[in-house]
């Protein structure tokens, strides 16, 4: 078990309801461009996704980076930014209102630009009773985190709680090893950049079905640990060589250009202090924080 | 062989502009790619000492836009002026102590940048109404129909020095060919509105592709970059675009490269020559 400083986090209170999809105005035109020209109607990110859940395949939805499960955001600006900023994986939210108030779930997601949620995971029969608008309290507990051993290492959005779950190791060399499913490489890494990695996902575009088979995704899950390397996301999301960050895949695939499944970033290191260990069987979210 | 274009079928529309103010928040920090905090200064406004044809590097700013950013209050207007506007295009000063100078169209960021001559700037005022004489959306390459013209305005076109190889690919003068690793914030926007970064968080790599002089004006080729209704990577593109905006010292951001001419199969090819900025191109100094 790695030394911590979880007995100094706040643990803090923010809420959002559960989003609604949201569409372009008039005159109607609801078409996004696809990566051909092509016009494309498909759902988009938002609210209760009852069919996606976690652990579910990430490609291959006909719909346009879906978030599995249940978005939330918060109607005002600043408290969405909290909420976005606070909330970590891992984190207990709790249905506050509506016809599903009371039941729990865990926080396993954030989105990017134009969408701005949190994602969150409950078990399926209360999503079936949960409405747009419900109020849902995430239990924040998170930000500020640090391997007190790992200098070199910084952690983004990630709880105490999940941090456990990882069960991560310091190897022989002093790196920190972490298993993932895959690595990909930075050139892929597309929309996002640029952003801050403690509230804003980075795509993993999908150019090709070879590009994800050769980075060992073929089979890519909702949940799934990713490393993307010569990337530096401890502050906003950029390119630099010896790099390595490894996140958890919040968001589906794209028929954009520049988009593809979106990684919440865990861990970032400028220096190379984390080495990705590729074992499928022990990086997906689904299973480390056993989400019902 | 001459290109042949459908020029003669634009429409040339007038779109007004006001002098920006610039803006911080408060606090007004910015974390940097190391995160430590830095007030961001460069971007609306006047910028006095900072013209196209400058270096794009090396200024203690963020996002420099060079000359004078106009924008619209009206978000509506605003967007018209985004997807009308073309670099080459002719602004004209209407309100103040400038009224009647001319200046040029010189690049798309949040606002447009135009650069007017440094005498100009002395008069003009935050506020002062700037009209721009749109031309070039709907440009098109008629011998070329897998090049999309982005935002180059007919004047641009014809100035450039594009040729026709023996192989039939469009030659374009550009001072750097790049890789499409450099390429940061901005894929989450359409080619149709401002630019995409180039990334500078690793600047040996930067000095490896010769991208650590660019110069503000600079026309640079992208390779693998499919910039046609997206900015994402797709191996055979290739994205020209010009560097309108200074370096950044926030992680995933640097100077900015607004696209003029894309494709996706390879129909473009990019040729080096040390001349190829817009300052130089369209004689504005």
């Amino acid at each position: 078990m790695l030394a911590t400083n979880a007995a100094q986090l706040v643990k803090i209170s923010v809420m959002g309801e559960v989003a609604n999809p949201a569409m372009p105005g008039l005159p109607a035109s609801p078409y996004l461009v696809g990566a051909e020209g092509e016009p494309l109607l498909l759902p988009m990110f938002g609210g209760l996704v009852y069919n996606v859940r976690m652990g579910d395949r990430a490609l291959g939805w006909a719909a346009e980076l879906v978030q599995p499960g249940v978005s939330i955001k918060h109607p005002e600006a600043g408290a969405n930014m909290a909420l976005r900023a606070y909330a970590c994986l891992g984190n207990r939210v709790v249905v506050m209102t509506g016809a599903a108030a009371g039941a729990l779930g865990t926080v396993v997601g954030k989105s990017g630009r134009f969408a701005e949620h949190v994602i969150c995971h409950f078990p399926a029969e209360d999503v079936e009773k949960m409405a747009p608008g419900d109020k849902v309290q995430v239990q924040a507990y998170g930000l500020g985190l640090c391997l007190l051993d790992c200098p070199e290492v910084t952690v983004r959005n990630c709880s105490p709680e999940l941090l456990a779950a990882l069960d991560l190791r310091l190897g022989a060399d002093g790196r920190l090893e972490v298993p993932v499913k895959g690595i990909v490489p930075s050139v892929l890494a597309g929309a996002g950049a640029g952003f801050g990695s403690e509230s804003s996902v980075i795509s993993i575009q999908v150019p090709s079905p070879e590009a994800l088979h050769e980075a060992g995704l073929a089979d890519l899950r909702f949940g799934d640990l990713v490393a993307i390397a010569d990337w530096d996301s401890r502050f906003s999301h950029g390119y630099l060589r010896g790099s390595i960050v490894v996140g958890a895949v919040c968001q589906g695939g794209s028929y954009r250009r520049g988009y593809g499944p979106g990684l919440v970033v865990l861990l970032s290191s400028k220096t190379g202090a984390i080495r990705p260990q590729v074992h499928p069987e022990k990086a997906n979210l689904t299973d480390l924080l056993a989400l019902p | 062989m001459t290109l042949r274009t459908n020029a003669e079928d634009l429409v040339v529309m007038a779109v007004t502009a006001f002098v920006s103010a610039p803006t911080l928040p408060r606090p007004p920090y910015r974390p940097d790619v190391e995160g430590m905090s830095q007030v961001p200064i460069g971007m609306a406004g006047v910028v006095y000492n900072v013209r196209v044809g400058d270096p794009a590097f090396g200024w203690a700013g963020d996002h420099v836009e060079p000359g004078v950013s106009v924008s619209h209050p009206d978000p509506a207007v605003d967007h018209a002026l985004h997807y009308l506007t073309c670099v080459g295009n002719e602004a004209r000063v209407v309100t103040g102590l400038a009224a009647g100078a001319r200046g040029v169209v010189v690049g798309e960021h949040a606002r447009l940048l135009v650069d007017f001559p440094p005498e100009v700037l002395e008069r003009l005022c935050i506020g002062d109404e700037i009209l721009i004489r749109t031309h070039g959306r709907g440009l098109r390459l008629l011998d070329f129909p897998g090049i999309q013209v982005k935002k180059a305005s007919p004047l641009l076109l014809e100035r450039w020095g594009l040729r026709v190889s023996a192989a039939g690919r469009l030659q374009v003068p550009v001072v750097a060919i790049l890789p499409p690793t450099i390429l940061g914030s901005g894929a989450e926007l359409t080619p149709e509105f401002v630019d995409q970064d180039l990334m500078t968080g690793d600047r040996a790599a930067l000095a490896e592709w010769g991208a650590d002089r660019l110069r503000l004006g600079d026309l640079v080729a992208v390779q693998d970059a499919d910039h046609r209704y997206g900015r994402g990577y797709r191996p055979g593109s290739v994205t020209i675009g010009l560097i309108m905006h200074g370096d950044s010292p926030v992680g995933g951001h640097g100077p900015g490269c607004q696209d003029l001419l894309v494709c996706a199969h390879g129909e473009i090819e990019p040729v080096l020559d040390p001349k190829a900025n817009i300052a130089h191109i369209l004689g504005l100094r």
